[in-house]
């Protein structure tokens, strides 16, 4: 028997009980909304905007924009994936009425391996334990590396590779293809390796 | 990808095998992807060490640790909600004495 399309498309969302409780009248537990997303949002902010009181701004429109909007959600999609499609829409109306880098591409060709001898080992930092690696300064250097990524290409990664989404669910909040996510997603990693090649043949205090 | 078995170190081969690392590291390739990749990676050290860097890459940026959120910012997203709330709400009636 063939299902009613609400039901065929509702998919499963740990968000959706408290969601249904808010919608129904009990608008005080959209605080819990909040305190479930706020940090990673903020974070989210940071590494797309770069500035602490900006990802703050984005943040605070966001859940303006949720409370306004949130009873035209039909758990379509994750919560989550919908309140971060939102979020990047905040970025991008703020990144319109700012000065930004301009953009430009990241071309495959650009990273290729080249003609130089490459020793059979790879790099001692392709080798150190990642806890041993990981510290205060390489922290700041992947940072401003990120922030350094084309305004293209950055989002990608962020939601990618720290925010930890599918690269189905990065498609569907960044309205690309899978395809055009994963381009431009291994651009992305080439330059931030680019980027952590030259930090550690000069920069790193200490050998890795 | 194409099926064949083209040299392991022709250019157009490698630049081939090199534009799918990424889709290598998060298995997104089926099997027979992955073992002409396998295989081009054990022949050339370039792509090799480029795959062992790009690996330790993704899992650097895996492994960022998050910032914390500014001890104000809750206090002032809630007043931002309670504005927003407070001009949803129906005006109070006028009293009736």
């Amino acid at each position: 028997m063939a299902q009613p399309q609400d039901s065929k498309r509702r998919i499963n969302d740990k968000d959706a009980p408290l969601i249904e409780a808010i919608n129904a009248g009990d608008t005080d537990r959209f605080y819990e909304l909040v305190q479930r997303y706020q940090q990673p949002l903020f974070n989210f902010g940071l590494r797309i905007c770069g500035q602490a009181a900006d990802a703050e701004d984005m943040v605070q429109d966001t859940f303006l924009n949720v409370f306004r909007y949130l009873k035209t959600f039909r758990f379509e999609s994750q919560f989550k994936n919908w309140l971060y499609r939102i979020a990047m829409s905040v970025c991008i109306k703020r990144r319109r009425r700012s000065k930004y880098a301009p953009e430009r591409e990241l071309s495959l060709e650009d990273f290729l391996p080249g003609d130089e001898q490459v020793a059979a080992e790879a790099p001692a930092w392709a080798r150190e334990p990642l806890d041993r690696l990981l510290d205060e300064e390489l922290t700041r250097r992947i940072e401003d590396a990120i922030l350094a990524l084309p305004e293209t290409y950055r989002p990608v990664l962020v939601l990618r590779d720290l925010e930890g989404f599918s690269t189905e669910e990065t498609a569907q909040i960044l309205n690309l293809t899978p395809g055009n996510v994963k381009v431009r997603l291994h651009r992305a990693r080439l330059f931030i390796r680019e980027q952590l090649k030259e930090y550690f043949a000069h920069d790193r205090s200490r050998p890795a | 990808m194409t099926g064949a078995d083209p040299p392991e170190h022709d250019p157009a081969h490698c630049r081939e095998m090199f534009s799918h690392l990424s889709e290598y590291l998060d298995r997104e390739l089926d099997e027979i992807a992955c073992r002409q990749i396998e295989r081009h990676l054990r022949h050339c050290d370039a792509c090799r060490a480029c795959c062992a860097t790009l690996a330790r890459t993704v899992a650097l940026c895996q492994g960022m640790p998050p910032h914390a959120v500014p001890g104000d910012m809750a206090v002032r997203l809630r007043e931002a909600i309670e504005k927003l709330r407070a001009g949803d709400r129906p005006a109070p009636a006028p009293h009736s004495d």
